[in-house]
């Protein structure tokens, strides 16, 4: 289904007062006259994207809703015309539902509250507000209360400006102090809490980009307008980002102590308002904060918020609903392109269940701010964004602006340092590469000055597209797939510049030539080495993403496992290399102690992503076997029926479409794959062995992973990060309950191979994949089938 | 996941048919067209939409209707609505826009007919590949098209106004659409701007990491 596209695009438009609106309905009517109805005026360049953003014209009216507040009537058909009308198209349309109601809502913001009516509305923007933050629009969520709009508009010149009773002739001291004092703080500052979200959303969300990327970035541009997960529309109104945060905080104190004296009001629904402005308080003080939590490290107003959720929850039944405060006829005035949405409604609950996870996340990101190294950072950066459901868009702008922001890591770290930290923990421990900065030699013909230039170079290429490892997972999860298929062409060209870098600099440094068993020599090209483990890093994050958001048909699965194991051992063979090399080095220097120290800390970096990605490769192995012996036996769910349109070879081909220009690993061609996936020429009982035997061995190097920890030796310490850490056990955990459960589908397979005992016909197999995210999925990377004894046929013989 | 049932039967009953749009009855097939789509699909559509569509590519789209027996007037039960043109200056896309059956009609093989009939006159008109998207809610419409052979590429998040996800489903119709070149291939390598200093890239394959690693 095509999508819409109008309502995502940016209209960030200033309403010019100087606009004098005229009237062209003579004009209008006369140049229409001559068309007959339904006859397409087409310009050559009208593209879809614009006919999918066009305003309809009908319902004997046309509305301009661009121009926000100057609504433009003109009359200019008759109903016949009605029909070319979608009423859902229609900016000004209201349903039969509100016919004789008229276009504006005539509620009273100046009327008198009960205490508990205003519980009610401050719960019931607290929904909208949550609504918003999981990406509806303001217009459907927070822009339907009739009190946020009387604030918002006109657009307020000074902070006193403010209040419900502006643009009436009400002075503030006839709107009755419920309303005043305390429903005002805390509209007013539920809006700014909006504006602080906003305002770190729109600078960090989209992605930056270096000049390179932005050809691409414009081409994908209807993509990005497409997908959001957060609507940043403001639809011509301001967030009042123009008033000082101190005053907002300081209508909240006023508010709060007023509330304390009321001794009219019931206890418990004092209880119930108060309870709300201070939570109110501590969100807006801890949004407030924003990137600030580098140098303060603290997270004591969102946890005093989380502290405070549960009296919101248990007092939420003291409220008196007031459901005509809201009102979706207010979208008719917003500048947006689009006719009015029905408006969301998410549960306090969920609300609720939003904001904790939000505070949660807010507090755990404290986490990831000491810096451990590299490796550590991005454990820490993927394990704090993988949990699910995803931290929200504010948190994860929050930790892309924190990973990098102008040229420092964390807030601390030069960039140059931080990629030279993984240079030297990967790939050049101890070497003059790195050393070579550290000179003052400034001879030109020097060579550790031309080794300095050169390294320079290079972390000028390669820093951002490094950092940019680190931020993709502040994307969705859907995006970080997308992003990671792009970047995987840069890596491929980086990793050739890196060659080109790496002969010139073995030249300067006088690298000795490796002898191989067979003669030849070789040389240790770190650099381009760096890249290609980087490269192998995203392809097999592109796979696990495509088994996480369920791209894969089950007919794919037994070959898809095999091309994930088939990554992992090319990247073990790779970092076998990297070993030998830095081997090799250590023997050819002998001399220095404090070498062998960083040389040693390497090697347990070697053997933790070696243990890692054994676990990985073995669990591919045995889940590929498995697949294969149930799509030989036709127990397999198929997605594609015999008389389709395309082939296997077609298939692999799209389904290969990120990989097809990678130099490195090279493509396999498909009789290759093919014979691969599906072990062409294996008996059963080879197979069975096959998957018997390495789910044997996944299953011990996951418990050796866990034994690891998620966390390597930085400077002789790890870093601390419990919760962190938990969630990192947590999804091991759930990779070895996978592996269990493959164990036992395995069995189940042997058993019913024994009772068939060879006959061709298909195995008396029920098999079930869960879907991901689903409970017996237990890991959504590992799609592990559920195989059972079939109820409903007997035993063949 | 996929279930096992088998694909609805491809007897549609004998009042059915299956005919190409005609603009010489666009008032009459626009509307019955619109109103079929709009309680079909969760996004709405305006006028210009259905024009820029039929305007441009109504031989690519076909309607099934059928006959009341009692009053022998002709109704419209399924539509398909699709355009044919160079991806971004590569291959030769067919992208279907809407499909929709009326829900009593439902179960009779007629949406996969229309959807073959629309791809077949795309295969003809010279399409390389297929692609459009579907609401990953929409489980009948992914197996429909998955049973003709698409596979899902990309998954976009959020991508309709009702806030829903939807599935890139993609079909090649020959080979090596793959690695025919686009003007904007998003998997092309970027342009040739690190190499200020350098000459052009060496041709890859003489890699001197290629021989090694992995091995």
């Amino acid at each position: 289904m095509l999508p819409n596209t109008q309502a995502r695009a940016p209209t960030t438009r200033i309403v010019s007062q100087s606009v004098v609106p005229r009237d062209i309905t003579e004009e209008f009517t006369q140049a229409a006259s001559k068309l007959k109805t339904g006859q397409l005026v087409k310009d050559e360049y009208f593209t879809l994207f614009e006919a999918v953003g066009a305003l309809e014209v009908g319902r004997n009216h046309l509305a301009l809703a661009h121009c926000g507040e100057i609504e433009m009537i003109i009359d200019l058909m008759d109903t016949s015309h009605k029909q070319i009308m979608d009423p859902k198209m229609d900016s000004g349309y209201l349903g039969p539902e509100e016919k004789g109601k008229g276009l504006e809502d005539d509620y009273d913001v100046l009327r008198d509250l009960v205490p508990e009516e205003v519980v009610w509305i401050m719960d019931e923007l607290l929904c909208h507000e949550m609504a918003w933050h999981r990406g509806h629009p303001l217009s459907q969520t927070l822009f339907t209360s009739i009190y946020l709009d009387k604030l918002l508009w006109p657009i307020p010149r000074t902070f006193d400006d403010t209040h419900f009773g502006c643009g009436s002739l009400a002075t503030e001291k006839q709107i009755p102090d419920l309303v005043h004092i305390v429903l005002r703080a805390y509209c007013l500052a539920l809006i700014k809490c909006c504006d602080f979200v906003h305002a770190r959303v729109t600078s960090e969300f989209y992605y930056e980009v270096s000049s390179v990327q932005i050809e691409r970035m414009l081409l994908t541009f209807f993509e990005l307008a497409q997908e959001e997960d957060f609507s940043t529309q403001l639809y011509n109104r301001t967030l009042l980002s123009h008033f000082e945060y101190e005053h907002f905080s300081d209508v909240l104190n006023r508010a709060i102590s007023w509330i304390d004296e009321q001794d009219t009001i019931d206890a418990a629904v004092r209880s119930a308002i108060k309870s709300r402005l201070q939570f109110r308080q501590e969100f807006l003080s801890g949004l407030q904060q924003d990137i600030n939590i580098l140098e303060t490290r603290s997270v004591d107003k969102l946890e005093s918020c989380l502290s405070i959720i549960p009296a919101l929850r248990e007092s939420s039944n003291t409220s008196r609903p007031v459901p005509e405060s809201f009102s979706w006829k207010i979208q008719r005035r917003l500048a947006s392109t689009v006719p009015p949405r029905p408006v969301v409604k998410i549960s306090f609950e969920d609300a609720l269940a939003h904001l904790k996870r939000l505070c949660q996340d807010g507090i755990h990101l404290n986490q990831v701010l000491d810096y451990g190294g590299p490796y550590n950072l991005k454990v820490a950066v993927w394990t704090l964004l993988s949990r699910k459901p995803q931290p929200s868009v504010y948190i994860r702008s929050l930790i892309q602006t924190i990973i990098m922001n102008r040229s420092t890591v964390l807030g601390a770290l030069p960039v140059k340092q931080f990629i030279y930290d993984e240079l030297a923990a990967l790939v050049l421990p101890s070497s003059i590469l790195l050393e070579a900065n550290l000179d003052e030699t400034e001879v030109p013909s020097d060579p550790r000055f031309q080794i300095a230039q050169l390294m320079d170079g290079f972390v000028r290429r390669f820093s951002q597209p490094f950092v940019d490892t680190f931020r993709s997972a502040c994307l969705n999860r859907c995006r970080i797939r997308r992003t990671v298929c792009h970047t995987l062409a840069d890596w491929d060209n980086l990793q050739m510049e890196a060659e080109d870098l790496d002969e010139q600099l073995r030249t300067l440094s006088e690298e000795p030539p490796l002898e191989l068993p067979n003669g030849d020599t070789t040389y240790s090209y770190p650099l381009s080495s760096w890249a290609y483990h980087q490269k192998l890093i995203q392809f097999r994050l592109i796979l696990q993403l495509g088994f996480e958001l369920t791209i894969y048909a089950p007919e794919e699965l037994p070959g898809m496992y095999w091309y994930l194991s088939h990554i992992c051992s090319t990247h073990l063979g790779h970092i076998d290399r990297i070993r030998t090399f830095i081997l090799a080095a250590v023997q050819r220097d002998r001399r220095s102690l404090a070498k062998h120290a960083t040389l040693r800390k390497s090697f347990l970096l070697f053997d933790r992503l070696t243990t890692h990605i054994v676990a990985i490769d073995a669990f591919a192995i045995s889940l590929h076997a498995l697949y294969v012996l149930l799509s030989r036996h036709k127990v397999l769910p198929r997605a594609f029926a015999p008389n389709a349109y395309s082939n296997d070879q077609f298939r692999y081909e799209l389904r290969m479409k990120p990989f097809l220009q990678i130099t490195l690993p090279e493509l396999v061609p498909y009789e290759e794959y093919n014979r691969e996936a599906t072990l062409q020429g294996d008996s059963d009982e080879v197979v069975l062995e096959r998957a018997t035997k390495a789910i044997g061995e996944a299953r011990k190097a996951w418990e050796a992973t866990l034994a690891n920890g998620p966390f390597d030796d930085f400077n002789g310490e790890k870093p601390n990060a419990p919760a962190i850490e938990e969630d990192w056990k947590r999804d091991v955990k759930d990779t070895m309950r996978a592996c269990i459960g493959a164990s036992i589908a395995i069995e189940t397979v042997k058993k019913a191979l024994v009772n068939a005992s060879g006959a061709a016909e298909p195995l008396n197999l029920r098999v079930n994949i869960p879907e991901a995210g689903s409970k017996s999925r237990w890991h959504d990377w590992w799609a592990v089938p559920q195989v059972s004894q079939a109820q409903t046929q007997s035993t063949k013989a | 996941m996929a279930s096992s049932t088998p694909p609805a039967s491809e007897n549609p009953t004998s009042t059915l048919r299956y005919i190409r749009y005609d603009s010489a009855h666009e008032d009459a097939y626009v509307a019955a067209m619109r109103q079929l789509i709009s309680k079909d699909l969760s996004e709405p559509y305006s006028i210009y939409v259905y024009r820029y569509f039929l305007y441009q590519w109504g031989d690519l789209c076909f309607l099934a209707m059928d006959t009341d027996p009692t009053t022998g007037e002709e109704q419209m039960v399924g539509v398909v609505v699709s355009k044919l043109e160079p991806h971004r200056h590569g291959p030769m896309r067919g992208y279907i826009a809407m499909l929709a059956v009326q829900e009593e009609y439902r179960g009779k093989g007629i949406a996969t007919k229309l959807v073959r009939m629309a791809i077949d006159a795309m295969e003809k008109g010279g399409a390389d590949e297929i692609a459009l998207e579907t609401e990953i809610t929409n489980t009948g419409a992914m197996k429909l098209y998955e049973r003709l052979g698409f596979l899902r590429s990309k998954r976009l998040h959020r991508y309709y106004l009702n806030g829903n996800s939807a599935y890139r489903l993609v079909l090649y119709l020959k080979e090596g659409v793959g690695l025919m070149r686009t003007s904007f291939d998003p998997y092309a390598p970027p342009p040739d701007h690190a190499h200020d200093h350098l000459p052009p890239a060496p041709v890859p394959p003489a890699a001197p990491l290629l021989g090694e690693n992995g091995a």
